[in-house]
């Protein structure tokens, strides 16, 4: 047989930037033969904004059930205010036209509490299509289907939604879904496999990208919201970063979402913060550590609604009389004992990164610093 | 030499050696387009079991002493083989799984039960496999992609699985070339040693046995050394990523991308290549990449169970090719041709 194809990727040795983290942090080698837009995505056209929209009607008083004509009135706002638009359908036409194939990156993995609640999920799809998107351009996608089965999308969407997962479990035996031309390579651990590529989907199919992130604690980078979502969601082979207490996220999270097609598909932030986890993320399998913040962030930069993630999570866990997701202290470590960790939110299992954010925003990928974030906060 | 010197020569190896020169002789009456080197499957049932055999495809058998003349007789190629025959051969593991080396470790890399590092420290080995059920064709793989003499005792439930292996054996096209490595091992046949063998050939990290620093390697390494001190062995895996370091991932044979449970032998001969991929997570892998120093302008690849898989997604350029094996079951060959 002879090759089908013949792809010199040394030809795009101009667009694989090498990126030397500060301090010990490992080499990347970026390789994609994808160039940037005229505007990436991410930040976008509102870096440094964020629209913050609080409901207390959005959840019952016990915070188990949402509601949908709430949600549908926080999006309506929220969009309105990011854009500036008197109709949040023009403010939708703003990102997104009729030809365009959406991808809404969601979050299944806190389940059942804190993943991207239907609700949201469904006002956005609702959204696209209002905007003349097909149902059969549209994708909830996530990286394992387990998940994307436990959560069950498809009652709350129109027929024709696609929902795709890269990979059937997190057991690395699926790579076909992922592009072997766009990759990032780094050796952290020693592991063999050095490499986590992108997505076909997000790389040959997409055009554009909704990031539906939640309002949770992480137990590698302090939390986890748009920008992980975004990065480890959307490449294989990232949980190889963490090992032994020791996390690779500091880095490893904003090069990734810097990686094109990504950061230049990615032109909205959705955060979804109905319900938040403050410990024991990125899972919530019961209520113990689930929180009700019963807001939704909205923006283009991923970083400056991550940079207020950082505090929600971390006043909470005060509130709770948690250690902080800035502590470092070794002597709060067990890396051998998730199930300790789950028992007692002043045990870590890896030393956390919360400066990924501050990291991702150095790459350029949006603004870090508060005073630099304009927050305009709608309360209904 | 006449037909009658090479009986001559065939009897006196049975006479020194016994089993391994009825090998030997079954090789060279072995038809053409059969594989130089097939393990054979013990079977100890008698002649009235013929037609399972027959309809697994299978035609060569080791079998007791004083069954195997029976067997001939029913129309197999028979090689004798008495306790005393396993006895003297080497016993290996079943290859497979054997659980997670690392649990708390991210990178989660897995715990394999393999043999390949066996052969390639032992080429002209004699072996044998005492299998469980299930693992009858991912044994013949292993034993066939390092041309080992291996005989396996199987289970007789794997009878159809281990006769497909054969038959995909059999239509496998391109020959055994030399083992391509990129370290030379000095064996002082020490237990540290072997593991230190085992835990580079579960890397993919291409060794090949030498007597002395041999000078196409990058590495050499001689336990015991100054550069590779007996105590730093006791952690045989720390020790093969400081060999994998000192060489450099960009000057390795072979990088194996998207999974972990796949060991991977390379022969060649400059021109043309065989890669030979056992899994052995016991399930399908999807998208295996592979990255092979060379350019290699034809690529061949088989995947059992499968048939005719096509590669693709092929990168190459003057340094190396780079390609996907879209699916691949317990074991795949690949063909190069440059």
């Amino acid at each position: 047989m002879k090759r089908r194809t013949f792809v010199q990727l040394l030809a795009a040795t101009p667009l694989a930037p090498t990126i030397q983290a500060k301090g010990d942090a490992p080499k990347y080698k970026v390789v994609t033969p994808y160039k940037p837009a005229a505007m990436p995505g991410m930040p976008g056209p509102y870096p440094g904004k964020v629209v913050s929209v609080k409901s207390a009607k959005c959840l019952s008083e016990d915070g188990l059930k949402i509601d949908g004509e709430a949600v549908r009135e926080m999006m309506e706002r929220g969009m309105r205010a990011l854009a500036g638009d008197a109709k949040a359908i023009d403010s939708w036409r703003r990102f997104f036209t009729p030809d365009d194939v959406v991808g809404i990156k969601v979050n299944a993995g806190g389940r059942p509490w804190v993943v991207s609640s239907h609700e949201i999920v469904a006002e956005t799809v609702r959204n696209l299509t209002a905007v003349g998107v097909k149902p059969q351009q549209i994708y909830i996608y996530e990286r394992f289907q387990g998940q994307l089965d436990q959560v069950n999308y498809a009652p709350s969407l129109p027929e024709g939604v696609n929902i795709f997962a890269a990979e059937r479990a997190n057991a690395r035996n699926d790579n076909q879904n992922y592009d072997p031309h766009v990759y990032v390579e780094a050796d952290f651990f020693g592991e063999d496999d050095t490499r986590s590529n992108m997505m076909r989907l997000v790389s040959q199919k997409l055009t554009k990208i909704i990031n539906i992130p939640n309002m949770k604690d992480h137990g590698a980078t302090g939390a986890t919201g748009c920008l992980k979502n975004i990065a480890y969601g959307s490449f294989s082979n990232v949980a190889r970063t963490h090992n032994r207490g020791v996390s690779q996220t500091l880095s490893f999270v904003g090069a990734l979402a810097a990686v094109e097609p990504l950061r230049s598909k990615t032109v909205l932030q959705i955060m979804d913060g109905l319900r938040g986890v403050w410990h024991g993320g990125p899972f919530a399998p019961t209520l113990k550590y689930v929180f009700f913040p019963r807001t939704i962030m909205f923006g283009t930069d991923p970083v400056a609604i991550d940079r207020l993630l950082l505090d929600v999570i971390d006043d909470e866990r005060k509130r709770h009389g948690a250690i902080s997701i800035w502590n470092r202290d070794e002597k709060t470590l067990d890396f051998n004992n998730g199930g300790d960790r789950d028992k007692d939110p002043n045990v870590n299992i890896i030393i956390r990164e919360p400066g990924h954010v501050e990291y991702a925003g150095n790459l350029g990928l949006g603004v870090h610093d508060k005073r630099e974030i304009e927050v305009k906060e709608i309360e209904l | 030499m006449r037909p009658g010197a090479v009986a001559c020569v065939f009897a006196l190896m049975a006479l020194f050696t016994g089993f391994s020169a009825d090998r030997v002789r079954k090789q060279a009456a072995a038809p053409a387009d059969a594989p130089s080197t097939a393990p054979l499957i013990y079977w100890s049932a008698g002649v009235e079991t013929a037609e399972a055999l027959k309809r697994a495809g299978i035609e060569r058998i080791a079998a007791p002493p004083d069954k195997a003349e029976a067997w001939r007789g029913a129309g197999f190629k028979v090689v004798a083989a008495g306790q005393a025959e396993f006895d003297r051969r080497e016993k290996l593991l079943t290859p497979r799984i054997a659980g997670r080396a690392d649990v708390a470790s991210a990178t989660r890399r897995p715990w394999i039960d393999a043999n390949g590092w066996r052969f390639a420290r032992n080429p002209a080995g004699e072996f044998y496999y005492d299998l469980p059920q299930g693992k009858a064709a991912m044994a013949i793989a292993e034993a066939f992609a390092y041309n080992a003499d291996a005989v396996l005792k199987i289970d007789p439930a794997d009878l159809a699985e281990a006769g497909a292996m054969f038959a995909f054996i059999k239509n496998l096209t391109g020959e055994n070339y030399p083992p391509v490595a990129d370290i030379g091992v000095i064996d002082d046949k020490s237990p540290e040693t072997g593991e230190v063998m085992n835990l580079l050939a579960r890397r993919n990290l291409l060794f090949d046995v030498v007597a002395v620093p041999a000078p196409q390697f990058r590495v050499n390494i001689k336990l015991g050394s100054k550069e590779y001190p007996r105590a730093e062995a006791a952690n045989p895996s720390e020790f093969a990523q400081k060999i994998r370091r000192r060489l450099g991932d960009e000057n390795r044979s072979l990088r194996v991308y998207g999974t972990e449970t796949v060991i991977c032998r390379l022969t060649g001969d400059g021109a043309r290549a065989r890669l030979s991929l056992l899994n052995y997570s016991g399930r399908e892998v999807g998208g295996v990449r592979l990255r092979l120093r060379g350019n290699y302008g034809r690529v061949e690849a088989r995947a059992f169970g499968l048939a005719r898989v096509e590669p693709e997604d092929f990168v190459n350029d003057e340094t190396a090719t780079e390609f996907s094996v879209p699916r691949l079951g317990i074991y795949a060959v690949i063909e190069l041709k440059k």
